[in-house]
């Protein structure tokens, strides 16, 4: 009897170890930094030291939480101190000879906000090591305070929705496309549930890091922060990128690439409306927020037509 | 069995410092510019680009950066050296803890200079006080050849299994780094040999993927203390370390500094006067002065300020009849001098005397011979049972 072999998602191949960390860890239900770290441990392997601060992570990562374990050497610092300290291990173990992954793995907190000076530091100086943002839009961790990553109108518990509040006033920065402005080889964006992307992109990521720092954004949407059934999770990311909101794209030594291009996106109501934090909103606010996705993909579209560092521009119409 | 005698050279604190850490072979190197300690950075630089240090060179956007570098360097199991001064040193102090209580074994020179303020580019300890909690060994040393010799030792005493804690290295701004004089130079390969005795102990526990362990996971509670208890522990240890160190370093090189502290004409004095840093100097030449009238002063230079020389402090001073002390830094909260304060501490051992406080040198004022004289005079007439004042503020009361 000849036993049917069913064909593994494509994901598969981009494995290269096991799993690293124990079942059962201590996230919120759905959230999706397990999904992201299980992924990351079989992809980049054990030869990896994971570098960190106080954070959602910490429970799993740094020890906070010791029913909730993993095989990975940890490097827990503080959160204006984590690419620094990813940049002293990367130059000793160049030093000695040792082939090691540095990765840096932070909310978008300690990137985008107080540990940003660090990063943008260690871009410049192009440090061998590769810097994971999860993405979750917030100070999650410590109770859902507003980033700079928080998106314009996005209810937070430090921008409260109240007689004189509308949420957040000021639009996100664009951690990302600011990354891939400082020229590093390879910047990359990725959510869950475009999987083979995602691990595809972190696969060339160690590759990358060769040449210098890696930085990929991860969208990670916070069912808790953001009022998101706990099933639901991977189904926001799809629609982030669905609408445009998220686009998935890469830059690789300055040559910007949409990987995923949606045909007809879908207007962005149908993505606010999955979860609480934009409730609020009138459709005049819902308005702006469709604008500033419009321009935030009519930008980096513009970028792709751009040729890799060294090359002349390319025509728009060779990048269909 | 002998050093070679070493090259003779003029040059600056700054430059001195900048040798010491190039003939220890630091696999990391990481520093911030900042006003007085620059030339360090720049020496260094100088070295690597020479081909003379071959080491990885960060040049961080902050001492921030710079000490977070430095710790996670050795962490991993290198020999890593920083420098800076001042703001810098304020800059980076959440690191600083950090590297103290993860107990990396980093080298820092740090060039005695005022915080607040655009006009206090200047002199002063008060960035070193500030940092005094912090869980670090801090020694302060006199002039540009013992800044050398001393940072070749703190490589040694911080690196010692035994010990494993972060060294700081002070020396005054301005008086000492720009100052200009000559050092001797030790080969490179005796201060290998000087090291060699760290290859022979158990190697630390480092950041090894081959050997996951994780760092700073601190734990919780008793756990927590026990840490904290080993970490003080350790910063005992390193008193007599570090007198050990300076005595192999003396049988080796020839030159010896007395380890935690140096006793100056203390044996058969009356009373004694204690200070430290490049106002050391100045004070040998007036208490040989003072002796030369018959009045019999001593003098105790403080070469180790954390962890306190209580022990050889007590020895020192126990059965004289005062002691005063010349801080060029401010206690806030206690209007005293800080190393006053710590020395206030050792009351019930030393035995009643007066103790008194003298605040000078701040923000660059010369700690000038009458000023030193004046602390003698005030010192000696307290040890004749008159009365006295314990805290003085030497350069405003000459203003009057």
């Amino acid at each position: 009897m000849v036993e049917k072999v069913r064909k593994l998602p494509k994901t598969f191949q981009y494995f290269k170890d096991e799993d690293a960390f124990a079942g059962g860890v201590a996230f919120c239900a759905g959230c999706p930094l397990e999904l992201t770290l299980r992924v990351l441990s079989k992809v980049m392997g054990r030869q990896t030291v994971i570098v960190g601060t106080p954070s959602c992570s910490a429970p799993v990562l740094y020890g906070q939480n010791v029913g909730a374990w993993h095989k990975l050497p940890y490097y827990s610092c503080l959160m204006t101190g984590v690419a620094s300290s990813a940049t002293g291990l990367t130059r000793y173990y160049k030093k000695a000879g040792q082939d090691v992954n540095v990765v840096c793995f932070t909310g978008d907190g300690c990137a985008a906000d107080i540990g940003f000076q660090t990063l943008s530091g260690a871009a410049e100086r192009n440090e061998n090591f590769i810097y994971v943002c999860y993405e979750n839009e917030g100070y999650m961790n410590t109770g859902i305070q507003r980033s700079s990553t928080t998106p314009i109108g996005a209810t937070t518990s430090t921008t409260p929705v109240g007689v004189a509040g509308r949420g957040k006033n000021t639009q996100a920065k664009n951690l990302p496309l600011i990354m891939a402005m400082h020229n590093i080889p390879y910047t990359a964006t990725a959510t869950l549930s475009h999987m083979d992307d995602l691990a595809k992109k972190m696969q060339k990521a160690m590759e990358k890091k060769k040449e210098g720092l890696v930085y990929l954004h991860i969208f990670c949407p916070c069912p808790v922060g953001w009022g998101i059934e706990s099933d639901m999770s991977i189904q926001v990311c799809r629609e982030a990128v669905k609408t445009n909101y998220f686009p998935l794209w890469e830059a690789e030594n300055g040559k910007f690439k949409l990987t995923q291009t949606v045909s007809s996106p879908d207007p962005i109501t149908k993505y606010t409306k999955m979860f609480k934090k934009f409730n609020h909103l009138t459709e005049k606010e819902l308005a702006v927020i469709q604008a500033e996705v419009d321009h935030n993909f009519a930008f980096l579209k513009h970028l792709t037509e751009f040729g890799a560092h060294g090359q002349p521009a390319e025509s728009p119409e060779n990048n269909a | 069995m002998k050093a070679k005698k070493g090259e003779l050279k003029v040059i600056t604190g700054n430059s001195a410092a900048a040798y010491g850490a190039m003939l220890c072979r630091p696999d990391v190197v990481a520093s911030y510019p900042i006003t007085p300690q620059t030339e360090v950075v720049e020496q260094l630089s100088k070295f690597h680009a020479d081909g003379v240090l071959e080491a990885e060179m960060i040049e961080v956007e902050g001492e921030n950066s710079a000490m977070n570098a430095v710790a996670a360097a050795t962490l991993a199991g290198g020999r890593a050296f920083t420098a800076t001064s001042s703001w810098g040193l304020v800059y980076m102090y959440d690191a600083v803890l950090q590297a103290a209580g993860f107990r990396a074994p980093v080298v820092m020179a740090n060039v005695n200079r005022e915080t607040p303020g655009i006009l206090a580019v200047s002199s002063g300890q008060q960035d070193m006080i500030q940092t005094r909690d912090a869980g670090w060994i801090q020694v302060i040393v006199e002039n540009s050849q013992e800044i050398l010799d001393t940072i070749i030792m703190a490589f040694r005493l911080a690196e010692d299994y035994d010990i494993q804690l972060p060294v700081m290295v002070n020396y005054d701004g301005f008086y000492i780094s720009y100052l200009a004089e000559g050092v001797r130079i030790p080969a490179k390969d005796d201060v290998d040999q000087f090291l060699a005795v760290l290859k022979t102990q158990p190697k630390r526990t480092i950041m090894d993927p081959t050997h996951p362990i994780g760092a700073g996971s601190h734990g919780l509670m008793t756990e927590f203390m026990e840490l904290r208890y080993k970490h003080c522990a350790a910063l005992d240890r390193a008193k007599k370390k570090f007198d050990e160190i300076d005595k192999d370093y003396g049988d080796f090189f020839g030159r010896s500094y007395g380890g935690q502290i140096e006793e100056y004409r203390t044996e058969d004095a009356d009373f004694v006067i204690l200070t430290s840093g490049s106002a050391v100097g100045t004070s040998r030449t007036v208490v040989d002065a003072k002796r030369a009238e018959g009045v019999k002063v001593g003098l105790i230079k403080l070469r180790m300020f954390r962890p306190f020389p209580q022990e050889k402090l007590i020895k020192a001073i126990k059965g004289k009849k005062a002691v005063g002390v010349i801080d060029r830094s401010v206690n806030f909260g206690w209007n005293s001098g800080p190393i006053y304060t710590e020395l206030r501490a050792l009351y019930p051992e030393i035995g009643p005397m007066p103790i008194l406080s003298f605040i000078d040198g701040l923000a660059s004022i010369d700690i000038t011979k009458p000023h030193i004289e004046r602390v003698i005079d005030d010192v000696a007439n307290a040890a004749k049972g008159k009365p006295y004042q314990a805290v003085t503020w030497i350069p405003l009361e000459e203003r009057e």
